[in-house]
Formats: C-alpha cells, sequence, structure tokens
C-alpha cells in the first residue's frame, strides 16, 4: 500500500464532480438536480484542499477558496430551494421536464 | 428781381405727378372692386367694399377723379408757365437792351464806341449770370440709380466723383418749349376728358351689347369700362407730361414707352374685337422697330457722351457759345470734326482740328463752365490730346456714330410720330374709342415724335437733318394722298394727321425748328377738334363711320358743322387762323432752304403741292358729311347733335383754334405770339446753333451771341425772310385751287367723283390701298418672318422634340433596366440574406429544447470536449 497522495484525492474530486454532473443531467426531480449541485461544488472542493495540502504556494488560498464555496453552496441551496418551492406552486411538481416554456 | 433759392418749376412736377395720382386712386379701387366683386352676395366686408366702390354701377365718379387731376394739372400749368413767363420778361428786356446798344456800336466812333463795347460786355455778363439764376430757378436734378464705379471709392462717394455713365437721374428743366407743350397738353386733355364723359357713356351700363363682335349666342355682351377707359387716360397724361418735362433722354425713353403702352391699351381698348386687337399689336410693334433704333441712339450717347442729361448732351457734342476768353467764337453751337495725328501715345491720342471739316472724329467738350474753343483764334487751342473718354475731361467720338446716334433717336421719332416708313400703324388705330383717336393719335402722342427731335435738336448732324426733311416730306405727300381716297371719316382724320406730322417733321429737317413746333402746337388743336367733331359725328349717327352712308347732316347738328368747317379752314391754312400762321412759316422755311440748296427743291415742293391736296381732302369730308342729300336715310333719320359735354370741348377747341396763332397785327403771318415765344425759347432750349434773327453789322446773327454763324444757316434764315410773303402767296394759291376742286367736286357737283374714280382706276386703286404699303409690309416682312418662323417650328417639332423626346424614351428604357436590376438582383441579395439567417434560426432553434437538463449535458459535453482540445493542444505544444 502505498502512501495516500495528490493522485488519489484528484481522483475523488473528479468522481464526485461527474457524479454530480450526471445527477444533474440524469434526475428530473428538481431536489436530486439540487444534489446533484453540491456533489459537484464538494468535488471542487476536495480539489482545492488537496491543492492545499499539497502545493507549498497555494496552502492559505485552497483552504479559503474551499469555505467560499461551502459558504456559496449554503446560499445557493436556500436560493435553490425557493425556487423549487416556487416551481412547485406554479406545477403542482418538482419534474423540470415541466418548464419548458423556454422551448425555442 | 426774384427768389433765386425758390423751385417754381415744382409746378410742372405737381402737374405731372397729379394724373398719376388719379392712376393709382382709380387702379386700386378698380382693383378692390374687383376683388370684392366675388362676394357681392355673400354680404360680409367684401360686399360693403363692393358698394362703396360703386356696386355694379358705378357712375361716373372715376370720370371726375381723372377730369379733376388733369384740370388742375392745367391750373398747376398755367400758374407756373406764368411764372416762368415773367421771369423771363427780364431776360427779354436785357436781350433787347444788348441788342439796341449792338445796333449803335457800328455808327459810333473812336471813345463813343469803346464805351459802347465794354456797356454790351457788362450787360452780356449781367445777361449770363441772370441766365444762370433761371437756370437754377427753372430746373432740378435727382438722384435716381448708380451704376457701381471704382471711381465712386474716392473720398466723397459717388457725388464728389461722378464716373462718366454711372449715373441715372429723374429731373425737369423748364423752357419756353416745356411751357408750351404742358399748356397744350393739359389744356387738350382736360377737354378730352369732359368730352370722353359723354361719348363713353354707353360704358356707364351693367351691360353692354358690342355689335361688332358676334358670338355664338348673338352680340357679345360685356361688362361696361367706364372706370377703365378713365384710369388709361390718367396714366397715358401722367406718361406725357413726364416727357415733356424730362430734362434726360433717359427719362424720355421710360415715358415714350408708358406712352406707348398706354396707346397699346387704348387702342385695344374694345379687346373683344379682333380688329381693335390687332391694331393694337400693330401699333406697338411698328413703334418697337422705331424703338430699337431709339435704344442704339442712347447706347451710343451713353457709350461716347457719357451723360443722358439734354444740356450736357448738348454741351459736349456742341462747341461752347463763346469759349470764355473769346466772344466772337467762331465755331460757336458748332460740331467740330478732328482727325487723329500720329500714333497713340501711353493710351493718349492727339487729335487735330479740320478747319474745312472733313475730320473722322467729333470733338467732345468737357463740361466746364469755363474753357477754351478750339478753332484758328489766338488762346484757343488746334490739338486736343484725349484719353480717357469721361464727361469732364476731352474726348471724342466716330462722326459716323453721332450720325447713327441721331439717326437712332430719330427712328423712334419716326416710329412714335408714325412716319414714313412706319405710318401704317396709325390709321389702324383708328380702332380705338375716338376721344382716344383725338387726344392720342392726334394731339398729343404722335407729336412726341415731333418734339423729341425738337428736343435733341443739337445731336443731328446736316445728314440726319436732310433725312429727317425727306423722311416729313414723303410722309407728307404719301398720306395726303391716300387721305383723298378714303371713305372712313376717322381714317381721313388719321392720314391727315400723317400727313400733318410730315409737315412738321420737314420744317425740323430744313432747320424750322420754331415753325415746326409751332405747328406742332396749333395742329394739335385743330385735329383734336377735328377728331372730336367726327366723334360727334359718329356718335350722333350712332356708330357710323362711312362717310358714304352719311351727308346733309348740316341740318341735324349746326355745332358739330360749323366748329368741324373752322377746323377744316384752320388745316387748310386760312388767312387769321391758327393753320395758317404756322404752315406758312413751314413752307417759308422750305422755301429757304430750296433757294440755298436748289438741288433740294423737292423739299419745297412738296408741301406746297401737298397743301393744295390738303385743303382737298378736308373739303371733301365736310361736304360729304354735312351738306347734299342724306346718302342714307336711316341713319340720317336717327342722327341727332350730341350732349353739351361734347359739344361744349368743341366750341372751346374751335376758338383756341382760332385764335392760338394770333399776333399784332394779326393779319401778320411773322407777329404770331406763340411762334415768337417758340422762338426766343430757341437759344435756351437747344443753344445756339441756329440764332433768332438780329441785324449786326450787316449780318443776320443772333441779338445775343454776335459771334459768326454757320454762313450757310445764315443764308437759309436770310433767304426765309426774303421769301416769307412769297411762300405765304404760293400756300395760299394752293390751298385755294383745292378748296375750289373740292367745292366744285363735292359741293356744286360739275364732277362726278365717282366717274372721276373709274376713269383714274389704276390710280384711285392703289390710292385706296394706301400706296400698297400694308401689301407689301405683308409680302417683304410678314410672310417671310411667318415662313421663317414656320421653319423653326418645323424644326423645334422634328429636330428638337424628337431629341428631347429620344432622350426621353432613352430614359425610361434605362429606368426600367435599372428597376429589373433593383427588384432582381439587389433585392435578391437582401431577401437571399434574411432567408439564409431565418434557415439558420430555424435549425438552431431545435437545440433550445427547453430541458434544464439537456442543457446540462450540452454544458457538460462541451466543458469536455474543450477539455480534450485543450488537453490535445497542450500536448502538441509539449511534443513540440
Amino acid at each position: 500500500m502505498t502512501d495516500i497522495g495528490l493522485t488519489h484525492y484528484l481522483v475523488l474530486g473528479a468522481v464526485l464532480f461527474v457524479c454530480g454532473v450526471l445527477c444533474m443531467a440524469i434526475k428530473r426531480n428538481g431536489i436530486g438536480i439540487l444534489m446533484g449541485v453540491e456533489l459537484v461544488l464538494n468535488g471542487a472542493n476536495v480539489n482545492f484542499v488537496a491543492f492545499a495540502q499539497f502545493s507549498p504556494t497555494f496552502q492559505v488560498e485552497g483552504q479559503i477558496f474551499a469555505l467560499f464555496v461551502i459558504v456559496l453552496a449554503a446560499a445557493e441551496a436556500a436560493i435553490a430551494l425557493a425556487i423549487v418551492l416556487n416551481f412547485y406552486n406554479n406545477h403542482l411538481t418538482v419534474d423540470v421536464d415541466t418548464a419548458e416554456e423556454l422551448k425555442g | 428781381m426774384f427768389d433765386v433759392g425758390a423751385k417754381p418749376g415744382l409746378w410742372f412736377v405737381w402737374a405731372t405727378l397729379l394724373p398719376l395720382g388719379s392712376f393709382v386712386l382709380l387702379l386700386l379701387a378698380g382693383g378692390v372692386r374687383a376683388a370684392a366683386r366675388a362676394s357681392k352676395n355673400r354680404g360680409g366686408y367684401g360686399a360693403v367694399f363692393f358698394d362703396l366702390l360703386g356696386g355694379d354701377q358705378p357712375g361716373k365718379t372715376s370720370a371726375y377723379v381723372a377730369l379733376a387731376a388733369i384740370a388742375l394739372a392745367f391750373a398747376c400749368s398755367l400758374v407756373g408757365s406764368l411764372t416762368y413767363l415773367s421771369d423771363h420778361h427780364h431776360v427779354q428786356e436785357l436781350q433787347d437792351e444788348i441788342a439796341t446798344l449792338q445796333e449803335r456800336i457800328p455808327e459810333a466812333k473812336g471813345d463813343e464806341r469803346a464805351r459802347l463795347k465794354a456797356q454790351v460786355d457788362e450787360k452780356r455778363h449781367q445777361f449770363e449770370e441772370f441766365e444762370h439764376q433761371l437756370h437754377e430757378r427753372w430746373s432740378g436734378r435727382y438722384d435716381w440709380a448708380y451704376l457701381w464705379s471704382w471711381e465712386h471709392l474716392q473720398p466723397g462717394g459717388p457725388e464728389k466723383n461722378p464716373a462718366p455713365g454711372t449715373l441715372l437721374q429723374l429731373g425737369y428743366r423748364i423752357d419756353n418749349l416745356t411751357i408750351t407743350m404742358f399748356l397744350m397738353v393739359t389744356f387738350i386733355a382736360s377737354f378730352i376728358h369732359l368730352f370722353s364723359i359723354g361719348y363713353m357713356s354707353e360704358e356707364l351700363d351693367r351691360e353692354v351689347a358690342d355689335h361688332q363682335v358676334h358670338t355664338a349666342h348673338g352680340h357679345l355682351h360685356r361688362r361696361g369700362r367706364f372706370g377703365r377707359f378713365f384710369m388709361f387716360l390718367s396714366l397715358f397724361c401722367f406718361s406725357m407730361l413726364n416727357l415733356v418735362l424730362a430734362d434726360n433722354l433717359f427719362q424720355v425713353f421710360v415715358s415714350w414707352e408708358l406712352v406707348g403702352i398706354c396707346s397699346y391699351l387704348l387702342i385695344g381698348f374694345y379687346y373683344e374685337r379682333s380688329s381693335a386687337t390687332n391694331a393694337a399689336n400693330k401699333a406697338f410693334i411698328t413703334n418697337r422697330v422705331g424703338d430699337a433704333g431709339f435704344i442704339i441712339g442712347l447706347l451710343i450717347l451713353w457709350t461716347y457722351v457719357g451723360t443722358f442729361n439734354f444740356e450736357e448732351i448738348f454741351a459736349r457734342i456742341r462747341a461752347p457759345l463763346s469759349d470764355g476768353h473769346n466772344p466772337e467764337y467762331k465755331l460757336a453751337g458748332q460740331v467740330v470734326r478732328v482727325q487723329p495725328k500720329g500714333e497713340p501715345q501711353d493710351g493718349r491720342q492727339t487729335f487735330v482740328w479740320t478747319p474745312d471739316g472733313s475730320g473722322s472724329h467729333v470733338a467732345l467738350f468737357p463740361v466746364t463752365d469755363h474753357l477754351h474753343g478750339i478753332g484758328d483764334q489766338e488762346e484757343q487751342v488746334t490739338e486736343i490730346t484725349v484719353g480717357e473718354n469721361k464727361a469732364s475731361s476731352w474726348g471724342v467720338m466716330p462722326y459716323w456714330l453721332l450720325v447713327a446716334a441721331g439717326l437712332g433717336v430719330f427712328l423712334g421719332c419716326v416710329g412714335k410720330s408714325a412716319q414714313f416708313p412706319l405710318h401704317v400703324w396709325l390709321p389702324d388705330a383708328m380702332e380705338g374709342p375716338t376721344p382716344v383717336s383725338a387726344l392720342i393719335l392726334a394731339a398729343t402722342m404722335v407729336a412726341a415724335g415731333v418734339y423729341l427731335v425738337g428736343r435733341v435738336f443739337p445731336l443731328f448732324t446736316p445728314e440726319s437733318r436732310l433725312v429727317i426733311a425727306y423722311t416729313g416730306g414723303i410722309t407728307l405727300f404719301v398720306a395726303a394722298t391716300i387721305a383723298i381716297v378714303m371713305t372712313d371719316i376717322k381714317k381721313v382724320l388719321a392720314y391727315s394727321t400723317v400727313s400733318q406730322l410730315g409737315y412738321m417733321m420737314l420744317a425740323l429737317g430744313v432747320g424750322g425748328w420754331a415753325a415746326g413746333l409751332f405747328h406742332l402746337v396749333t395742329h394739335a388743336f385743330f385735329k383734336a377738334l377735328l377728331f372730336l367733331g367726327s366723334g360727334s359725328v359718329i356718335h350722333g349717327c350712332h356708330h357710323e363711320q362711312e362717310m358714304t352712308r352719311m351727308g346733309g347732316l348740316y341740318s341735324k347738328m349746326k355745332i358739330t358743322a360749323w366748329t368741324m368747317l373752322i377746323g377744316c379752314l384752320a388745316i387748310a391754312g386760312t388767312p387769321m387762323l391758327s393753320g395758317w400762321y404756322s404752315k406758312d412759316a413751314i413752307i417759308a422755311q422750305a422755301l429757304g432752304f430750296a433757294v440755298v440748296y436748289p438741288q433740294h427743291s423737292l423739299l419745297f415742293v412738296l408741301p406746297l403741292v401737298t397743301a393744295g391736296i390738303t385743303t382737298f381732302y378736308m373739303f371733301r369730308m365736310w361736304f360729304l358729311t354735312f351738306t347734299g342729300e342724306p346718302r342714307d336715310r336711316q341713319v340720317y333719320e336717327l342722327a341727332h347733335e350730341s350732349p353739351w359735354t361734347m359739344t361744349l370741348p368743341l366750341v372751346v377747341l374751335a376758338v383756341f383754334t382760332v385764335m392760338v396763332g394770333w399776333g399784332w397785327p394779326i393779319w401778320d403771318a411773322h407777329e404770331s405770339v406763340l411762334e415768337k415765344h417758340i422762338h426766343h425759347g430757341q437759344h435756351y432750349s437747344v443753344h445756339a446753333e441756329i440764332g433768332h434773327v438780329g441785324v449786326f453789322e450787316g449780318k443776320i446773327v443772333d441779338p445775343m451771341w454776335h459771334g459768326v454763324k454757320k454762313p450757310e444757316h445764315e443764308n437759309i434764315r436770310l433767304k426765309v425772310l426774303e421769301n416769307h410773303g412769297w411762300a405765304g402767296l404760293l400756300a395760299l394759291g394752293a390751298a385755294g385751287l383745292g378748296a375750289i376742286f373740292a367745292l366744285s367736286v363735292y359741293y356744286f357737283r360739275t364732277l362726278d367723283p365717282a366717274e372721276a374714280a373709274e376713269q383714274f382706276g389704276g390710280l384711285h386703286r392703289f390710292l385706296a390701298h394706301k400706296w400698297y404699303f400694308d401689301e407689301w409690309y405683308s409680302a417683304v416682312l410678314v410672310r417671310p418672318a411667318l415662313t421663317v418662323a414656320n421653319w423653326c417650328r418645323a424644326f423645334d417639332t422634328r429636330v428638337i422634340d424628337g431629341v428631347v423626346d429620344s432622350l426621353g424614351r432613352a430614359t425610361v428604357a434605362v429606368a426600367r433596366g435599372h428597376g429589373r436590376f433593383d427588384n432582381g438582383f439587389i433585392d435578391g441579395l437582401v431577401n437571399l440574406t434574411g432567408n439564409a439567417i431565418f434557415a439558420t434560426g430555424t435549425a438552431l432553434r431545435r437545440v433550445q429544447t427547453g430541458f434544464l437538463r439537456s442543457y446540462i449535458l450540452f454544458l457538460a459535453l462541451a466543458a469536455v470536449g474543450l477539455f480534450a482540445a485543450l488537453s490535445y493542444f497542450v500536448s502538441l505544444v509539449n511534443a513540440g
């Protein structure tokens, strides 16, 4: 067993990111899409933190960016949930495929 | 003796402006009435104006306005004339004093003689001073328009630096001729206005039937034009008076044209009749021919002499009366001819005096008070050097141009005074109302030509004067012969007028300045009388003008008959009537001329023979109209005497026809007061080329300027005096013969005129066709002009219109092609662009599914794609 290095973290981040993107692309449930967004943000966060750990020039910045992302995710979740609630009020469902007013 | 500062000449200016005021008033009132007519039934202000200005039947107000204006003008002229005469009485006294002193000089000896000479010099100096003051008092000049010149930029402006030929002025100058003309014109015009009130009364009606114009619905019915007639009369009076008043050719020319347009308007007064419009056109166009010459004359004078002012023109082209050093100036008042000498230097050419008068150029004298003359006496120059041609310096002009200027101005007079060969318009112009014939075509306007010849007399060189004399001679004979056979009463008078104008021209041409202008005045009175008489006859016979349908009218219209008889006697030259004095003077002058120049005897024979013819045709007219059996019962039965407004002018004019030539003793033809009055003005009006008669050292000279005159002229004057009696007797004999002949043919009927006409059929036809002038002009001028015009029209319709049309067609074709290109290609291109963009948009709209998930998918795939591409490039870079 080798030591856990940067690559592992990056792979973890990538896996989380892809899972998140897939979740957003596949899920029809609005809440599920929000979850996917959280995954994507966390995948990115893993990368920030990993770089902060392993890169000597990126120690503070990585951590601060990670904190920003967490704050941002919280704000985003609040707003997105409000959107979903409104969506539900209008459509009586959270199936995003019913929101096709923007169809060209 | 008088107030030098006062300007009594303004009386005449007022007299001129009064008819203008009347014209403007009538024009405005008539214009407003015409404009308001549309709303006469609609009420409101328009109807009020319409009713205020006379409504449908405006009455005689316009006539009263015009009559008041011209009568006041007569009053003004009278006041002005009396003032003028009292002024000139003093001049006359001085002149007489000098003449008496001069007569005493040859008898006196030694000291006495020297004393007399000194006295004469002093008196003459006094006289000059006096004349200068009079000139100031009786003339005025007002700047009208400056034509721009560099010299105006000099300090003082145009006033201080009058460049030659750049200033047009209006002005007046009163002399004996002016006041005579003013009194004559305003007096006769006043009575003709009065006469017209009666004669034109039909025009007062709301509807006038013109029996000479036929329309589809019978005779023409039109509104009466009473006011318009008097408006034109007023304009005419203003123009004529302005013409007489003017002190410069510019003003004369303007008035000349105004007079012309008035004659056009009045001759064509019945403009619905094609004969009237044709006559008006003929008069106007014939006068244009003459006026073309007038303009040429004006341009020559303007170019060379640099001024239009009469006095300045004369002062430039004629030598001064005294040259400031030498009162006995040999060349006084003559045209001085010079010859160029050597080559020009620095743009200056020297000219030398030719005593034999053969030089190619005429010396133009500077307009200054005091100068050296040209001549061969001490202190006179024989050479002049000429640079720029300026009014204030010596100048020259080619002699032939002076002749051309004179003939040009004379051509204008030929047109206006209906002289051969431009006389054809006047008889036709009888289409106008008869008062117009009397005022314009007999008494005043046609006299304007004669007046102008008299006014610019110094302009005429001996050659020009000979042309004038022969023109007059031919005219008087031709017109008189035509008058014999005319049967229209007004045509007889028209040709008689032409003939009498010819007398005046002839008199002027042979040097009888006073005689010609004297005849102008006397003729104005008796011809106005005759025309008004014929108007009365025509009015009384209900517009019958043919003498062949009259006869025996004496018992119906006694006043008209008697007054016309007086007119006939006067024009025939019956002793003691005005025509006698003036015709005698003319024939005496012609005889004097013929004695000095036997080769020009024709100039005496023609007027003499014509004097007989004149008597014949005048009496023929009178007998045919008033005596014998009535030839047309209907005309005779309906004939009546005219109302007082028409007979009063006849009586007054008859009185003046008798008296206007009188002097004391009245049986002496030399003693006519009027002729003497005109004669005294000659020196002042046209300077002293032809002085009045006085005796000095056995020579006939001007009593004032005893400088030596041109010998030939003295001769004429001498011969005139010698032969006056003979000339009078001969003229009387000729007139008597004519009268006897007329009496025997048309009263006692010893000869049948119809038979005579048959016997001399060819001659009769020739005369009845007016010497074929109209036919000849038609063949030589009108028809070729029409042919050329037709060619031009053909050229116009074929070539020019063809070019224009094909240009148009070509343009249309090009435009069509262009339209197709525009619709097809350019619009296609634009549409293509639009379509392409639309197609692209349609294709791309499918991407916009509206599904959130698909957007995310695209986003992800795009990110992956970008990443892959980036990696690929990075790997390329690394590998490179």
